[in-house]
C-alpha cells in the first residue's frame, strides 16, 4: 500500500495529543530531588536610586536557603555584553542581571531568594528591606527628549540613547520632482502576545556544570548570558515545550536564568523559578512605542515617488534592545511597493518603562502602518481610490524575483491577484453600496454633532467602514544585517544562518528526529515529520521526534533561534537535507543486501523494493547496528543523517554592499488584509464584522498548520488595533498589571477570521515554502486603523495612532485631544 | 498551620495537607502531581486552570484548597477515562482514533483533528470549558461557544479553530448519544 503523500496534506498535529490529555511537559510541570524555589523581589518605582539594602530578615526566615542583594549581583556577575539588540549603543553602559545603583523600571529585578516552598520564598521577599530614593519618572517620549529631563544614564549624558539613518536611492530629487508632498504623523503604542506561560525556569548545578531548564526561545541568549554574566561555559540548555513565545521570551530572560542559576550555584540544590502573570506584565519585555513622522513624494496620478521617515523609538528603561524596532525595518522597508526613493532615520528614546523585545514582527508592524496609512492618506489627498493608489505601486508580478533598493530579494509574488482575490472574497463593491446607502441615512442625524459631544443625538448610531491594506511577511533571518547600519561594529555579528537536523531510522525501523530548533508551538515536529516521511519514503505514523531541544544533543546554529521567522527556511532545509541524506545511505545498503542496482530501487512505506526482492527498514535497520558481515565496504555502520543547513541562495548580497545594501531576510510571504467594521458613534466601540485574509506563503507543507499560524497572528494584531495596550501614569507606575485591565481580545472580540491561501512558491528554498509566523500581525494594525478611518469618514476623523479603544474612538468622533 | 483534607480526584479518594492559603491548583500540581492544570494567571483571567469541582466548571486558582474538602474533582487527566464524571453527558468518550492510546473524550478529539491548539499551554483548560459547555448546551450555536469560551484566553489560536473542534464535538457527542440510545 502506497504511503500517502505527506506535503501539502493537513496531517494531524503530533503535538497535539500529549497536550489535549494534560501530558505536555513545560517547565514549570518538572520537579527535580530537594528542589528550592526562587521569588524575585522588584522594584516599586519607575526611577530611582538604590540605598542600602538589609536582607537580614529574609535570611534569618525558616525555610529560605538564599538571598541573593544588588551589591552580591555586582560583585559576583558581571554585565552582560551589548548584544546584536544593542548594536547602535556608542558607549559602554553595564547592564547586569539585577538593578545595581539605580531602578528604571517599575518590576526591574532586585533582588532574588531561595527557599524550601514558593510561598516561603514569597514571604522572604516581603522581609527584604530596600531605600529607595525616588526619582522623577520620564515616562513619554517628549518628557525624554526634554533637555530639562532627569536622565536615566548618566553615561549617555541624555535620554536620546541613538540616533542614525539609512537612505536608498535619491530621496532628494524624488521630492523635489513630485506633484505634491503628504505629510502625517502616526503613532504605535507598547504591547505585548503576551505568552500564556510566562517564563520559567529550572537551575541544577553540579560539579561545575549547570543544567537549565527554561523556554527561552533562543538558546544562544542563554548560553551567552550565562557565559557573560557567571563565566560558566559548561552548560547545558534544555528547552521542553513552551507555553508560547512570540518574541518574548528571547531577551529579558536571561537575566532570570542567570538569577536562577546563581541561587543553584549558592544553593547547591535545583532551584525552580516560575514568573507569575504580574512580574511578566510589568518585567517580561514589551513591543516598542514608536512615533513616525512621514512624509511621501507622489505624482497626481497616485505614484509615490520617495519617502522620508523619522521614527523615534521608546525603548523603555533599558539600552539592551536599543535599536531593534529600527534595524527591523530594513526586512519590509519598501513593503510591497515599487517605490525606489526612502530616507528613514532613527533616534531611541530611554523611559522608566519596561523594556522593549521582541514581539511578532518586532518593528515591521511598525514599518507596514506607516505604509499603509500613507496609502490611504495619499488617496485622499489626491481625491484617488485608495485601492487604486495601491495598484499604482505594487511591484508587478513579472517583475520577480525582485529585488528591492534595500537589497531585499523577494523570490516570488502575485499581490495584485492577492487584492482581487481579497476584493472579492470580501464583496467590496457590495460593502461599498450598502456603506452608501447607510450613510445618507443616517447623514442628517451626524450633521453637526461633532465637537459636541453633549448634545443629543439618536442612540445606536453605527456606520460601518472597510480598509484594505497589504503587507510582507519577510522569513529567515540574515545574520549580518545589521553591518548595513553599523559598518562601524567592532564583532561581526555573523552572516546568512546555519541550523542542523538529525534522522535516524531505528533497530526497529522507525523514524527517530531531533530538530536544532526550540519550538513555542508552531507544529515543528509535524511539520519536519511529513517532511521525512516523504523524503524517506516511510508511513508518518512511523516517524517521531526525540524530544525538546537540548543544546548537549540538538544540531543547532544560530538560527536555532525560534525568532526571524527561521524555521520554514533553515529547519525545513536541514530536516530534508538530512532526510535526503538517510535516504541515500539507506539505498546503498538495501542495493549491497538485495544484490540490486541502487538505481532501480525504490522506496514506499517503510519497504526498500525492485521488480524482484524488498526489505524493509526494520531489517535494514538491524543489519546496520548489529550485523557488520551484511554492510558494503566501507559503509558507516547505523542509519543516521545530520545535515547542517545554510541558505544556499543566500548571495548576493549577504553582506552589505557599498550602498548599504544587504538582504534582511531571505524569503517574502505577502498577503492582503480587508477589514470591514461597525462602529458605534455614541459609544466609540468597535466591532469587527468580517476579517478576511488572501495570503501567499509559499508551498504550504501543512495548510492548516499555516492558517493556525495566520488566524493567530491576525487575532494579536487585531486585539492590538482594537484596544489591548500597556498604560503608564505620570509616575511610571503600570496601571495594566493584568490581563483584563491590559484589554486583551477574547472569543467575543476576535472576528472569525477567514483565509484563503494563494501559494506562490519561493524559487529558492527547499520545497518552495515562505514563512508563516510572525505574519497576520504585521499588516492588522494597518487594516483595522483603515477600516475604522473609512468609517468615520463622515465627521472627518483620520487615524493616526492606535490602539482604538472606545476612548480614543469616541474622542475622536468628538473631535477633542486624545 | 495547616489542614487535613479529603478529596476524589478523578476517581481516586486522596487525602492532603495543605496550608490554608494553598490554592486549588497548587495542591493539584504540586502535590498530586496533575500538572495537565496549567497556571497563566492565578487570578482567574485566563481559564487555563480550569477544572470540574462537583460538576461544575471551577478555575482552580480562585478556589483554595480547603473549599475542596469533601469535593469531587475532574482534572484534563482524569476526562478521558471518567465514565461517570458528573455533569458530563456520562461518556467515556469514543475510543482514540488518532494514534492515541487513551480513549479521548470527543472534545479532545476534536481539538486534535481541527487543529484547535498550537502551543498546547490553554489547551486542558479550554478542553475542559468546552466540555462543560456542552454538558450543559448539546447544541451550541457559534455566538453561544463564543460567549461562554470568553472566559479562557489563547494567546496563540486566534480561537476560530477551537470555535470550530467545540461544533464538531458536539455533532460527534449528539450522534454519539443518538446511537447508543
Ligand atoms: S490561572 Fe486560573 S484563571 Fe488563569
Ligand atoms: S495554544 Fe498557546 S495559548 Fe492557546
Amino acid at each position: 500500500m502506497a504511503a500517502e503523500q505527506q506535503i501539502g496534506r493537513s496531517a494531524p498535529g503530533k503535538e497535539a495529543p500529549r497536550h489535549v490529555t494534560g501530558r505536555g511537559r513545560f517547565v514549570d510541570d518538572l520537579t527535580l530531588p530537594r528542589m528550592l524555589y526562587a521569588g524575585v523581589l522588584r522594584s516599586p518605582y519607575g526611577h530611582a536610586r538604590i540605598g542600602r539594602v538589609d536582607a537580614a530578615k529574609a535570611r534569618a526566615l525558616s525555610g529560605v536557603r538564599a538571598v541573593v542583594t544588588p551589591e552580591e549581583i555586582q560583585r559576583r556577575l558581571r554585565p552582560f555584553k551589548p548584544g546584536r539588540y544593542a548594536a547602535g549603543l556608542k558607549v559602554a553602559v553595564p547592564e547586569y542581571a539585577g538593578a545595581v545603583g539605580k531602578v528604571r523600571y517599575v518590576g526591574e529585578p532586585v533582588a532574588a531568594v531561595a527557599a524550601e516552598t514558593r510561598a516561603m520564598a514569597e514571604d522572604a521577599l516581603e522581609l527584604i528591606e530596600v531605600d529607595y530614593d525616588a526619582l522623577r519618572a520620564v515616562v513619554t517620549i517628549e518628557a525624554a527628549a526634554d533637555p530639562g529631563a532627569p536622565v536615566l544614564y548618566d553615561e549617555l549624558g541624555g535620554n536620546i540613547a541613538w540616533r542614525g539613518h539609512v537612505a536608498y536611492g535619491d530621496v532628494e530629487a524624488a521630492f523635489t520632482s513630485a506633484d505634491r508632498i503628504v505629510r502625517d504623523t502616526l503613532k504605535i503604542h507598547r504591547y505585548s502576545s503576551t505568552p500564556l506561560e510566562p517564563f520559567a525556569c529550572l537551575a541544577e548545578w553540579t560539579l561545575g556544570k549547570l543544567t537549565v531548564w527554561c523556554n527561552a526561545q533562543s538558546p544562544d541568549v542563554i548560553c551567552d548570558a550565562l557565559s557573560e554574566a557567571l563565566g560558566l561555559d559548561q552548560v547545558r540548555v534544555i528547552v521542553p515545550d513552551v507555553g508560547g513565545g512570540f518574541g518574548q521570551k528571547i531577551h529579558l530572560i536571561r537575566k532570570y536564568v542567570v538569577l536562577t542559576a546563581l541561587l543553584a550555584v549558592d544553593t547547591g540544590r535545583p532551584v525552580k523559578w516560575i514568573e507569575d502573570r504580574s512580574e511578566h506584565m510589568m518585567a517580561g519585555g514589551h513591543s516598542c512605542e514608536q512615533e513616525f513622522d512621514v512624509e511621501a513624494a507622489v505624482r497626481a496620478d497616485g505614484e509615490v515617488l520617495g519617502l522620508t521617515i523619522r521614527d523615534t523609538d521608546d525603548v523603555g528603561g533599558s539600552v539592551s534592545t536599543l535599536t531593534i524596532h529600527f534595524t527591523n525595518k530594513l526586512n519590509n522597508l519598501f513593503n510591497v511597493y515599487k517605490v525606489q526613493h526612502l530616507r528613514l532615520e532613527g533616534r531611541s528614546v530611554v523611559t522608566n518603562k519596561c523594556p522593549v523585545v521582541p514581539n511578532r514582527g518586532i518593528g515591521k508592524p511598525g514599518m507596514c502602518f506607516v505604509w499603509e496609512r500613507m496609502m490611504d492618506r495619499v488617496a485622499q489627498e489626491l481625491g484617488l481610490d485608495p485601492i487604486q493608489v495601491r495598484r499604482r505601486n505594487l511591484i508587478e508580478a513579472g517583475a520577480f524575483p525582485y529585488t528591492a533598493p534595500n537589497g531585499n530579494i523577494y523570490g516570488s509574488g502575485e499581490y495584485e491577484a492577492l487584492l482581487d482575490k481579497a476584493l472579492a472574497k470580501v464583496e467590496y463593491d457590495t460593502v461599498r453600496r450598502q456603506q452608501q446607502a447607510e450613510r445618507s441615512s443616517v447623514a442628517r442625524t451626524l450633521s453637526g454633532s461633532r465637537g459636541e459631544p453633549d448634545k443629543a443625538r439618536p442612540t445606536g448610531t453605527l456606520l460601518t467602514g472597510i480598509g484594505v491594506v497589504i503587507g510582507l511577511e519577510p522569513g529567515g533571518r540574515n545574520a549580518a544585517r545589521d553591518m548595513a547600519i553599523f559598518p562601524e561594529s567592532k564583532q561581526m555579528p555573523g552572516a546568512g544562518g546555519v541550523e542542523g537536523a538529525t534522522v535516524k531510522i531505528e533497530r526497529n525501523g522507525s523514524v527517530v528526529f531531533t530538530l536544532g530548533s526550540v519550538s513555542c508551538g508552531q507544529s515543528h515536529e509535524t511539520t519536519a515529520a511529513q517532511i521525512i516521511a516523504d523524503v524517506l519514503g516511510v508511513g508518518i505514523d512511523r516517524v517521531s521526534m526525540t524530544g525538546g531541544f537540548d543544546s548537549a544533543l540538538s544540531p543547532w546554529g544560530v538560527s536555532s533561534s525560534n525568532s526571524g521567522n527561521n524555521f520554514h527556511l533553515y529547519d525545513v532545509g536541514a530536516v530534508h537535507g538530512a532526510a535526503s541524506r538517510l535516504r541515500d545511505k539507506l539505498l546503498t545498503l538495501a542495493a549491497h543486501v538485495l544484490q540490486a542496482d541502487r538505481n532501480t530501487l525504490a522506496v514506499d512505506d517503510g519497504v526498500v523494493y525492485d521488480s524482484t526482492n524488498s526489505i524493509t527498514f526494520a531489517e535494514l535497520g538491524r543489519i546496520a547496528y548489529s550485523n557488520q558481515a551484511l554492510l558494503p565496504p566501507g559503509f558507516e555502520p547505523g542509519l543516521q543523517a545530520t545535515w547542517y543547513h545554510s541558505h544556499p541562495h543566500a548571495d548576493p548580497l549577504m553582506l552589505p554592499d557599498r550602498q548599504g545594501r544587504v538582504r534582511a531576510q531571505y524569503t517574502f510571504s505577502s498577503a492582503v488584509h480587508a477589514a470591514v467594521v461597525e462602529v458605534d458613534v455614541d459609544t466609540g466601540r468597535v466591532r469587527v464584522l468580517r476579517y478576511v485574509i488572501v495570503s501567499d506563503n509559499g508551498t504550504l507543507i501543512n495548510p492548516s498548520v499555516v492558517a493556525g499560524q495566520i488566524y493567530g497572528s491576525a487575532a494579536h494584531g487585531i486585539s492590538v488595533a482594537l484596544g489591548e495596550g500597556f498604560v503608564y501614569g505620570d509616575d511610571g507606575q503600570l496601571l495594566t498589571l493584568t490581563l483584563l485591565d491590559y484589554g486583551k481580545s477574547t472569543t467575543l472580540e476576535t472576528p472569525r477570521i477567514e483565509i484563503e491561501h494563494h501559494p506562490v512558491p519561493d524559487p529558492f528554498t527547499t520545497l518552495g515554502q515562505k514563512a508563516a509566523g510572525e505574519g497576520a500581525a504585521i499588516p492588522s494594525p494597518a487594516a483595522i486603523a483603515a477600516a475604522v478611518e473609512d468609517a468615520l469618514s463622515p465627521l472627518g476623523v483620520k487615524v493616526r495612532e492606535l490602539p482604538l479603544s472606545p476612548e480614543r474612538v469616541w474622542r475622536l468622533i468628538n473631535g477633542l485631544t486624545v | 498551620m495547616t489542614h487535613t483534607m479529603q478529596l476524589t480526584v478523578n476517581g481516586e479518594s486522596c487525602r492532603a495537607v495543605v496550608e490554608p492559603r494553598t490554592l486549588l491548583v497548587h495542591l493539584l500540581r504540586d502535590q498530586l502531581g496533575l500538572t495537565g492544570t496549567h497556571v497563566g494567571c492565578v487570578v482567574g483571567e485566563c481559564g487555563a486552570c480550569s477544572v470540574l469541582v462537583d460538576g461544575a466548571l471551577v478555575k482552580s486558582c480562585l478556589m483554595l484548597a480547603v473549599q475542596a474538602d469533601g469535593c469531587t474533582v475532574t482534572t484534563i487527566e482524569g476526562l478521558s477515562t471518567s465514565a461517570s464524571t458528573p455533569g458530563l453527558p456520562g461518556t467515556p468518550g469514543t475510543p482514540g482514533t488518532l494514534g492515541t492510546p487513551a480513549i479521548l473524550h470527543p472534545v479532545q478529539e476534536a481539538f486534535i483533528r481541527r487543529f484547535a491548539l498550537q502551543c498546547g499551554f490553554c489547551t486542558p483548560g479550554f478542553v475542559m470549558a468546552a466540555a462543560a459547555l456542552l454538558a450543559r448546551n448539546p447544541n451550541p450555536t457559534e455566538v453561544e461557544i463564543r460567549q461562554q469560551l470568553a472566559s479562557n484566553l489563547c494567546m496563540c489560536t486566534g480561537y476560530v479553530q477551537i470555535v470550530e473542534a467545540v461544533q464538531e464535538a458536539a455533532t460527534r457527542l449528539r450522534e454519539w448519544q443518538q446511537s447508543s440510545r
